[in-house]
C-alpha cells in the first residue's frame, strides 16, 4: 500500500471527519441560537406518537403525495440513500475491517448497492435537468452535490473490485473524494440529513400539540379540550 | 411570473430608498426569525415533491414559478444573504441575494400574497418537513411591516385596529342586528323567552362571531342562537371583542394577531366566561384556539372550541335532538385548511354531519390532505389576484364534481365564499352551506312546540 493511500485512509479521513463534525456542531448550535416558538394554548394530542410518526415519515411513503403518486421516486430515494450509507461504511471497512471484503457475498452486495445507487443518482440528475420546475429551483450546489455522490458510488463499486488488485489509484481516488465530501457536506444541501430529525421533530411537535394527523374518536375528542 | 430577483448585495447599485429597505429587511429578519423558521430555511433539498401537493403548481403545470419550493426560495435567498453565515461567504453557490428595490418587493408581494394561500398542503407533503407555509407567512409579516401589502388586506387590517372588527361594524349596527335576529327567532320558534344577551357575566359560553354574521349573513348567528336556546345553554356575546376573525393571521402581523385575539381573551376574563366558542370560521378558529394565545402571550386557562365541537358535545350529552331526514340531499364535506391541517378538527365535523344528514359522502382527498378552496390566506380580500385564484381552483372544482353531491358543506366562511365563487366560475350544479345550516335544519323542537318554521 502506498504511503499516500495509507495517509488518505487514516489521518486525512479522520481529519476530514473531525472537520465535518465540528462544522455540524457549529451549524446546529447556530440554529439553536434562534428563539423557539412557545405554545400558550392547551395541547390537544399525544406528543410522543405524533412526533414519532413525523420522525419516521421517511419510512412511511404513503404519507407523502409525491411518493403515493410516483412510487418509483420513492424507490430511487431509498436506493440512493442506502447507497450513501454503503459508500460511507466502505470508507471505514477498507482501512479497519478489510477482512469483511474477503467474503464474496459482502463484496457483491456492496457492488450491487452502489451501482443501483449510481443508477438512481443518474435518474435524479436527469430529472433535475429535464423538469423545468426543478431546473428553476436548482442551485449550483444541487447539481454539484449530486454529481459528487454519483462519483462516490462509482468509485466505491470499483474500489471493492480492485481492492485486492494492482490499481490502487482507484482506491486512492475513492478516499480523496470521500475526504472532499466530508469537507464539503457541511456547506451543501447534503447536510439535510443532519437537519431532518430537528425539522421533523418541530413539525411533529406542533402537529401533536394541535392533535393533527391522528384519528380521534368523537367521544374522546369532545372532552380533549377539558382542563 | 418571471424567475428573477435583483441581487443588491452582489453588486447592483442601490438607490437610497432600496438601501433603506434593505436595512429594514435585514433588521426584521433578525428580529423575527424563530428556530422553526430557521430550520425550514436551511433544510430544503429542492426535490420538487411539493409541486405535487400545491393546487397552484398542479393547475399551472406549465409555470415552474408556482412550485412551493420556488416561492419559498425567494425568501430563502434573503435569509442566505442576511442570516446564514455560509450564504454570506458563498453567496453564489446558495443563490443568496436580497430584493430591496420597489419592483422586487412588489414581485415578492405577488408571490407570497397572490400565489399562495398558505394552505400548508406542501408542508404535509414535504419528505423533510419544510414548513413552506410558515415561510410564506413570515415573509408576509415582513412585507406588511414594510408597507408592501395588498390594499384589500391592508384595509381590513386597519379596520380591525381602529374598530376592533374587520368590517367596522358600529355598536348600533351590532345591537340592531341582534334585535332583528332575536325577533326572527322568537317568531320562528314560537317562544317569547329567547334572548341574545350581551356582556352577561358568569355565562358558560362566550360566543365570538365573524362580522359578516352581523353585517350580511345573520343566519349563521341565528342558527347558533337557536342551538343554544334549545340546548338550554347560558351564553353571551361580548360588547367588544366579539370579532373572532384575525387579519394578523393573513398579513403575518403578529401584533395585530395579538390585539384581536387578546380582545376576546380579555372579554372572556372580564365576563368570567367558562368556555370560549367561535362560530364557523377557519382562520378565526385557528387564531382563537391556537395561534392567538401565543401571539397575545396569554396562557390558555379556559377551553376554547369551534361551535361544531359544541354541537357534538350537545349531541353526545343528549342536550339536543336532531332528525337527519330533514336533510335528504347528498352532502359532501370540504375540510378548511385552517381547521383540519392547522387545527386538527377532521373527525368532529364528519361525526356531526352523519347525525344531521341522511346522505353524506366523502370527497377525496380529504382531511389533512384536502385541497384548499382557493379563498384561503385572505385571498378573498385581494381582488387583483382573483383571475389566478379562479384558474387554480380547477383542482378543487374537479374534486367537487367527482362527488356528484348536491351540496358541499364546510365550516368556514372564507371557504364558503371561495367555493361559491368557483362553483359559479366552473358552473357546477351545487350549493354551499355550513355545518350549522344543516344542524339548524335538523334540530328537533321540544314536544308541544311546533314553531313557525314553515312560514
Amino acid at each position: 500500500m502506498s504511503e499516500y493511500l495509507r495517509l488518505l485512509e487514516h489521518e486525512i479521513h479522520i481529519a476530514a471527519l473531525s472537520f465535518m463534525g465540528l462544522a455540524y456542531a457549529i451549524r446546529v448550535f447556530w440554529l439553536f441560537s434562534f428563539r423557539p416558538v412557545t405554545e400558550k394554548s392547551l395541547p390537544a394530542g399525544h406528543p410522543s406518537r405524533t412526533v414519532a410518526s413525523s420522525l419516521f415519515t421517511v419510512a412511511r411513503p404513503w404519507t407523502i403525495e409525491k411518493h403515493r403518486r410516483t412510487p418509483v421516486f420513492y424507490a430511487q430515494f431509498v436506493v440512493f440513500h442506502i447507497g450513501a450509507a454503503a459508500a460511507i461504511s466502505l470508507t471505514f471497512i477498507i482501512p479497519h475491517w478489510p477482512e469483511l471484503l474477503a467474503i464474496e457475498a459482502v463484496v457483491r452486495l456492496m457492488q450491487v448497492t452502489l451501482i443501483a445507487a449510481f443508477v438512481a443518482g443518474m435518474a435524479r440528475l436527469y430529472r433535475r435537468l429535464s423538469d423545468p420546475s426543478l431546473r428553476l429551483i436548482s442551485t449550483w450546489d444541487d447539481y454539484f452535490a449530486l454529481v459528487m455522490m454519483n462519483l462516490f458510488y462509482v468509485l466505491g463499486a470499483w474500489t471493492i473490485s480492485n481492492r485486492c488488485g494492482a490499481c490502487s489509484w482507484i482506491v486512492l481516488t475513492f478516499f480523496l473524494v470521500a475526504a472532499l465530501i466530508h469537507l464539503y457536506v457541511p456547506f451543501s444541501k447534503i447536510v439535510h440529513y443532519l437537519y431532518y430529525p430537528f425539522v421533523r421533530y418541530y413539525l411533529g411537535k406542533a402537529m401533536a400539540h394541535r392533535g393533527i394527523g391522528r384519528y380521534v374518536h368523537p367521544e374522546e375528542s369532545s372532552w380533549r379540550n377539558k382542563l | 411570473m418571471k424567475g428573477r430577483i435583483v441581487n443588491l448585495a452582489a453588486g447592483s447599485q442601490p438607490d437610497s430608498r432600496s438601501a433603506t429597505q434593505y436595512r429594514m429587511l435585514s433588521r426584521l429578519f433578525r428580529e423575527r426569525l424563530t428556530r422553526e423558521i430557521a430550520f425550514s430555511m436551511v433544510s430544503c433539498v429542492h426535490c420538487g415533491a411539493c409541486a405535487q401537493a400545491c393546487h397552484y403548481a398542479l393547475a399551472r403545470a406549465h409555470d415552474p414559478c408556482m412550485t412551493p419550493a420556488y416561492k419559498a426560495d425567494q425568501i430563502r435567498r434573503m435569509f442566505n444573504r442576511n442570516m446564514n453565515w455560509i450564504g454570506r461567504i458563498l453567496s453564489g453557490r446558495l443563490n443568496a441575494g436580497t430584493s430591496a428595490a420597489d419592483a422586487d418587493m412588489e414581485r415578492l408581494r405577488d408571490i407570497v400574497f397572490g400565489a399562495c394561500t398558505g394552505c400548508r398542503r406542501c408542508t404535509f407533503n414535504c419528505p423533510i418537513g419544510v414548513d413552506n407555509a410558515a415561510l410564506i407567512r413570515f415573509t408576509r409579516g415582513i412585507l406588511t411591516e414594510m408597507g408592501v401589502v395588498p390594499e384589500g388586506l391592508s384595509n381590513a387590517s386597519r379596520n380591525q385596529w381602529l374598530s376592533g372588527n374587520q368590517m367596522s361594524v358600529t355598536e348600533e349596527e351590532f345591537f340592531d342586528s341582534l334585535d332583528w335576529i332575536k325577533a326572527e327567532l322568537q317568531y320562528e320558534l314560537g317562544v317569547g323567552d329567547l334572548d341574545i344577551l350581551v356582556d352577561k357575566e358568569d355565562c358558560d359560553i362566550i360566543y365570538a362571531v365573524n362580522p359578516r354574521e352581523i353585517k350580511y349573513d345573520p343566519h349563521s348567528l341565528m342558527n347558533a342562537a337557536k342551538l343554544f336556546y334549545l340546548a338550554g345553554e347560558s351564553w353571551t356575546l361580548p360588547r367588544y371583542g366579539w370579532d373572532q376573525t384575525n387579519f394578523g393571521l393573513f398579513s403575518g402581523d403578529d401584533r395585530l394577531g395579538a390585539f384581536m385575539a387578546g380582545n376576546l381573551y380579555r372579554a372572556a376574563e372580564r365576563l368570567r366566561a367558562r368556555r370560549i366558542v367561535v362560530s364557523e370560521c377557519g382562520h378565526g378558529y385557528r387564531s382563537v384556539r391556537w395561534e392567538g394565545y401565543s401571539w397575545a402571550n396569554n396562557q390558555q386557562t379556559i377551553p376554547t372550541e369551534s361551535v361544531v365541537e359544541t354541537v357534538m358535545r350537545y349531541l353526545i350529552e343528549g342536550r339536543i335532538k336532531v332528525d337527519r331526514l330533514r336533510n335528504t340531499g347528498s352532502v359532501t364535506f370540504h375540510d378548511s385548511c385552517n381547521v383540519a391541517r392547522y387545527g386538527g378538527l377532521v373527525e368532529e365535523p364528519r361525526w356531526v354531519l352523519k347525525q344531521v344528514c341522511s346522505d353524506f359522502r366523502e370527497m377525496y382527498p380529504n382531511g389533512v390532505n384536502n385541497f384548499c378552496c382557493t379563498g384561503g390566506g385572505g385571498l378573498l380580500t385581494m381582488p387583483e389576484y382573483r383571475p389566478l385564484r379562479l384558474e387554480v381552483a380547477r383542482i378543487k372544482a374537479d374534486q367537487l364534481k367527482v362527488t356528484e353531491a348536491d351540496t358541499v358543506c364546510t365550516m368556514c366562511h372564507n371557504c364558503r365564499d371561495g367555493l361559491g365563487d368557483l362553483i359559479d366560475h366552473y358552473q357546477l350544479n351545487m350549493k354551499v352551506v355550513q355545518v350549522m345550516d344543516l344542524v339548524a335544519e335538523a334540530l328537533v323542537l321540544p314536544p308541544g312546540n311546533e314553531g313557525n318554521i314553515n312560514e
